[in-house]
C-alpha cells in the first residue's frame, strides 16, 4: 500500500512547509492537513498502546526499540502541529499591528473560528494596554502608529485631487489642489495620505 | 530691485517662512525648483510647488494661494511682466523672481521692495535709467497748480482795478506771455521726452533673449550655503544644457560657464569619499558629439535625426544617405554595428567612436559636432550625457495625452530627474526617440514638397493639421529650427542663412486656435529673437487677437482664420 510507504511525520512537515512557502500574509487554515496529522498521531498512539500492553504481558524486549521510535514520531508530530499553530498566531498578532482592530474580509476567510477569537482577545488586551499607557488619563496612545521611527518630521507630498484649504496646527493654511507638491509635517498630513488625497513622494 | 547677495538677501529672508514656488514649464525651471526644494528641505521650510503654463496660469496659481503665503518664488516666469500690476498683491507679499527670460520688465527692476529679482544688476545689459522712463508725476502737478493759481488771481484783480496800476498789469501781461511760452516749451519738452522714452523702451524690449540659467544661479546659492552635492550639481548642469540645446545661450558664454562648472565638479568629486562603483555617482567633463541620444540609439539613426549632422550632410536625400555610408566606411564602422544600438556595439568600436568622428569631422564639414559637456555615471550600466536628460525630459513634458494633463507630465519630468526613477527616464528617452524621428520625417516631407515659403524677410511654414507631436511649443520649436537649417542647406538664395522662420501648427481643431513659433536665423549665434515684439506690433496693425500667454515671447497663439492676415501684416512690418 502506498500509504504504508510514507514515513511518519511527513504530513506534519508538509503542513509547516506550506505555511513557510506561501506568499500571502496568512494562508487559509489547512483543516484537512491538521486533521490528517491528528489521525496519524491517534493511529500511532493506538498501535503503541496495543503493543505496550503485549509488552507488559509478555515482557518481550524486542518490542522496546519499536515502541520508543513510535513515541518519538508522535512527539515530533505534536511539535510540528504546535509550531504551525504558533506561527499562525504570530502572524495574526502582526496583523493587528498592521491593519488595526478590524480584520480585512479576505484575510478573515483564511482564519478558523478559534483564531478569530484569539485575534479579538488579543485586540482587546492591546487596546486595554494602550489605554493604560496614556500619560494623561483618557487619552490613549495609539502604539500602532509609527512602528518604525520616521526618518524626518516632514514629508514631501503630491496632491492627487482637489481638496481645498487645509489648516495646520500652527495656523498656516495650505491650499491643496490637484498636482501641486507640498512639504508638510508628517504627523498632520498622515491621515490625508492614508485617504489617498496626498501621495507621499519617496 | 536686484538681489545680488542671494545668501543674505534671499535665503535668510525665507528661512522659517512658508513659501510658494511657482515654476514655469521648462527644464531649466524644473531643475532650479528641484535644487530649491532640496535646500528648503534641509531647513524644514514648508513649501508648495505649483507648475504653471503662461501668464494666466501664474495669475490663477497666485489667486488660489493668495492670503496664505507671504513669500512667493517665481522660477523662470514673471520677470518680463509687471508683477505688481498683474497680480495686485497685498502690501506684505514679497516676490522673488529667478528668471532667465530677458528683457526684464522695468517696473520689476525699479520696484523698491515687493519685487526682488535674483541676479547681478551689472550683468544686465542696457537697462534704461530710471529718469529716462519714469516721469515724476507729483512734481509736475505742483507746477501746474502754481502756474494756474497766479493766473486766477490776476484775472480777479484785473476785473476790479484795471485802470489804477498801469504798469503792473503790463509786466503781468508780459509774464503771462512768458508763462505761456514756458508752458508750451515744457509741453514740447515733455513730448520730446515721451518720444525719447518710447524709443528707449522699444530698443530695450525689441529683442527677447535669455540670461543665466536659473538652475545654475540657484546651485551657486546652494554652494554658498555649503549644501551642494552631486545631485544638485547635476541638475544645474541639465539646466544649462537645456539652454544650449534650445539655443538660449551663446556658445561663448556656455564655454565660460563650463569652466566654472568644471571646478565645482572636481571639488565635489574630491569631497565625496564614496569609492564604491555601484553606488557612487560620478560626473565627468568630456568632449561629446552633437548627436541626439546616440548612446541609446543606433549610430545611423542618431546621425540622421540630429539637426546638425543631418543638415550638414543633407541626410534626407539619397545623396546624403550615400555620404553617410561613405563617412561610416571611412570611420571603419561596420554597418552591422552602426545599425544596432550603441550599447550593443563592439566595445573597441564604442571606445573609438568619438575619436573616429572627431578625426573626420573636418573633412565632412561637421566640425561643430564636437562640444564640451558632462556625463553622469552611476553603477555599472547607467551612463547619461546631460543632453540625454534634456531630450528625455522635453519628451516627457510634452507627452500630453487624453488622461494625462500637462501637470502630470510636468511632475513626471520632475520625478525623472532623480536617480531613483530610472524607468521614467528610460521611458522618456524612448519617447524622445519617437519625437526626433517624427521631426525628421516632417522635415523630409516638407522639404521635398517645398512647403517652406519665403515672405521676403522671413520664411514661414504652416502645418495644416493637428499633430500628435507638434502641437506643443518645444516640439514645434525643434521642428522649426531643424526645418530652417534644412531649408538653408538646400536653398540657393544667398541671404537664406540670415532669415528667420515662423512655424505654425493648429492646436485644437474645435477651438480653431493655432500655435506660432518664431526662430532666429541660422547664422545668428545669439539667442536674440525679435519676434516677440514683432508679433505684438503686427497684431496691433492687423487687428488680430493674439494670445501672448507663454513666457517665451516668440511663442504665441492666434485664431487659425486670422493667420493669413497676421502673416501679411508681419511681412509689411518687417520689410
Amino acid at each position: 500500500m502506498s500509504g504504508q510507504t510514507k514515513m511518519f511525520g511527513e504530513k506534519a512537515f508538509d503542513l509547516l512547509k506550506e505555511l513557510e512557502r506561501s506568499s500571502q500574509t496568512i494562508p487559509a487554515f489547512d483543516d484537512d492537513g491538521v486533521r490528517q496529522v491528528l489521525e496519524e498521531i491517534k493511529a500511532i498512539f493506538e498501535e503503541n498502546v496495543a503493543q505496550a500492553s503485549t509488552y507488559n504481558a509478555s515482557g518481550d524486549r524486542s518490542l522496546w526499540p519499536l515502541l520508543n521510535f513510535r513515541h518519538a514520531a508522535l512527539q515530533r508530530n505534536k511539535r510540528c502541529l504546535l509550531a504551525y499553530l504558533y506561527e499562525r498566531c504570530k502572524r495574526i498578532k502582526a496583523l493587528r499591528w498592521e491593519f488595526g482592530p478590524i480584520i480585512p474580509g479576505d484575510i478573515k476567510q483564511a482564519l478558523c473560528e478559534p483564531e478569530v477569537t484569539f485575534f479579538n482577545n488579543y485586540s482587546k488586551s492591546l487596546a486595554a494596554y494602550m489605554c493604560s499607557a496614556g500619560y494623561n488619563q483618557g487619552l490613549p496612545i495609539d502604539l500602532t502608529n509609527n512602528l518604525r521611527p520616521p526618518k524626518s518630521l516632514y514629508i514631501e507630498v503630491r496632491c492627487m485631487e482637489d481638496y481645498g484649504k487645509f489648516e495646520l496646527d500652527d495656523g498656516e493654511v495650505i491650499h491643496l489642489k490637484k498636482n501641486s507638491q507640498h512639504y508638510l509635517p508628517r504627523a498632520q498630513v498622515e491621515s490625508l495620505v492614508r485617504q489617498g488625497i496626498l501621495h507621499h513622494i519617496a | 530691485m536686484f538681489v545680488q547677495d542671494l545668501r543674505n538677501d534671499f535665503y535668510r529672508q525665507l528661512v522659517g517662512k512658508r513659501i510658494l514656488i511657482v515654476v514655469n514649464y521648462d527644464i531649466d525651471a524644473i531643475c532650479a525648483s528641484r535644487i530649491l526644494q532640496a535646500l528648503f528641505k534641509y531647513d524644514h521650510m514648508l513649501y508648495t510647488v505649483v507648475p504653471i503654463m503662461g501668464v494666466t496660469g501664474l495669475k490663477r496659481a497666485y489667486g488660489e494661494h493668495q492670503g496664505d503665503v507671504k513669500y512667493v518664488v517665481l522660477v523662470n516666469c514673471g520677470g518680463c511682466v509687471d508683477i505688481v500690476e498683474l497680480l495686485q498683491p497685498a502690501e506684505d507679499v514679497t516676490f522673488f523672481i529667478c528668471d532667465s527670460h530677458r528683457p526684464l520688465d522695468v517696473c520689476n527692476i525699479y520696484s523698491d521692495r515687493q519685487v526682488c529679482i535674483l541676479g547681478d544688476a551689472s550683468l544686465e545689459e542696457n537697462i534704461p535709467a530710471f529718469e529716462t522712463i519714469f516721469y515724476d508725476s507729483d512734481g509736475e502737478d505742483d507746477e501746474e497748480d502754481e502756474s494756474s493759481d497766479p493766473e486766477q488771481q490776476h484775472n480777479d484783480s484785473g476785473a476790479g482795478e484795471s485802470d489804477q496800476e498801469d504798469e503792473a498789469p503790463r509786466s503781468r501781461k508780459l509774464s503771462r506771455l512768458e508763462r505761456h511760452e514756458q508752458r508750451v516749451l515744457k509741453q514740447r519738452a515733455r513730448r520730446q521726452w515721451e518720444s525719447e522714452r518710447d524709443r528707449i523702451m522699444f530698443e530695450y524690449t525689441q529683442f527677447s533673449y535669455y540670461g543665466r540659467s536659473a538652475a545654475l544661479m540657484v546651485f551657486e546659492l546652494a554652494w554658498k550655503l555649503s549644501k551642494d552635492n552631486m545631485d544638485l550639481l547635476w541638475w544645474a548642469i541639465v539646466g544649462i544644457t537645456e539652454q544650449l540645446l534650445l539655443g538660449k545661450i551663446e556658445s561663448g558664454s556656455y564655454t565660460l560657464e563650463l569652466e566654472q562648472i568644471q571646478s565645482h565638479v572636481s571639488r565635489l568629486t574630491n569631497k565625496t569619499n564614496d569609492q564604491n562603483t555601484m553606488s557612487a555617482s560620478k560626473i565627468t567633463f568630456e568632449n561629446d558629439l552633437h548627436l541626439v541620444l546616440y548612446r541609446h540609439w543606433p549610430v545611423t539613426e542618431s546621425m540622421r535625426y540630429s539637426r546638425y549632422s543631418s543638415c550638414q550632410l543633407k541626410l534626407w536625400t539619397l545623396r546624403g544617405e550615400k555620404r553617410l555610408h561613405e563617412l561610416l566606411l571611412e570611420m571603419g564602422l561596420p554597418l552591422v554595428h552602426a545599425r544596432q544600438t550603441y550599447g550593443a556595439m563592439d566595445l573597441v568600436l564604442r571606445k573609438e567612436f568619438f575619436s573616429m568622428v572627431e578625426r573626420l569631422a573636418e573633412k565632412y564639414d561637421i566640425a561643430d559636432i564636437v562640444y564640451g559637456t558632462f556625463t553622469l555615471s552611476y553603477g555599472y550600466r547607467s551612463r547619461y550625457a546631460a543632453a540625454d536628460y534634456v531630450y528625455a525630459l522635453l519628451a516627457i513634458m510634452e507627452s500630453v495625452k487624453k488622461h494625462k494633463t500637462p501637470e502630470d507630465c510636468f511632475l513626471e519630468a520632475s520625478d525623472a530627474l532623480s536617480r531613483q526613477h530610472k524607468q521614467l527616464l528610460s521611458a522618456g528617452i524612448d519617447q524622445a526617440k519617437l519625437l526626433h524621428a517624427a521631426v525628421f520625417r516632417q522635415v523630409q516631407s516638407s522639404l521635398e514638397a517645398r512647403q517652406v515659403h519665403s515672405a521676403g524677410s522671413f520664411f514661414y511654414y504652416v502645418l495644416q493639421e493637428e499633430h500628435a507631436f507638434f502641437s506643443y511649443p518645444y516640439a514645434l520649436g525643434l521642428l522649426a529650427r531643424f526645418l530652417l537649417r534644412g531649408h538653408v542647406a538646400t536653398s540657393r538664395a544667398r541671404q537664406a542663412p540670415d532669415l528667420p522662420l515662423i512655424a505654425s501648427c493648429p492646436l485644437d481643431a474645435a477651438e480653431g486656435m493655432c500655435l506660432l513659433v518664431g526662430v532666429v536665423p541660422v547664422r545668428e549665434d545669439s539667442p536674440r529673437n525679435f519676434f516677440g515684439k514683432a508679433f505684438e506690433q503686427a497684431a496691433q496693425k492687423s487687428g488680430v487677437a493674439l494670445l501672448q500667454d507663454f513666457f517665451e515671447p516668440a511663442v504665441v497663439q492666434l485664431r487659425q482664420s486670422d493667420l493669413t492676415r497676421f502673416l501679411d501684416a508681419l511681412t509689411v512690418l518687417l520689410t
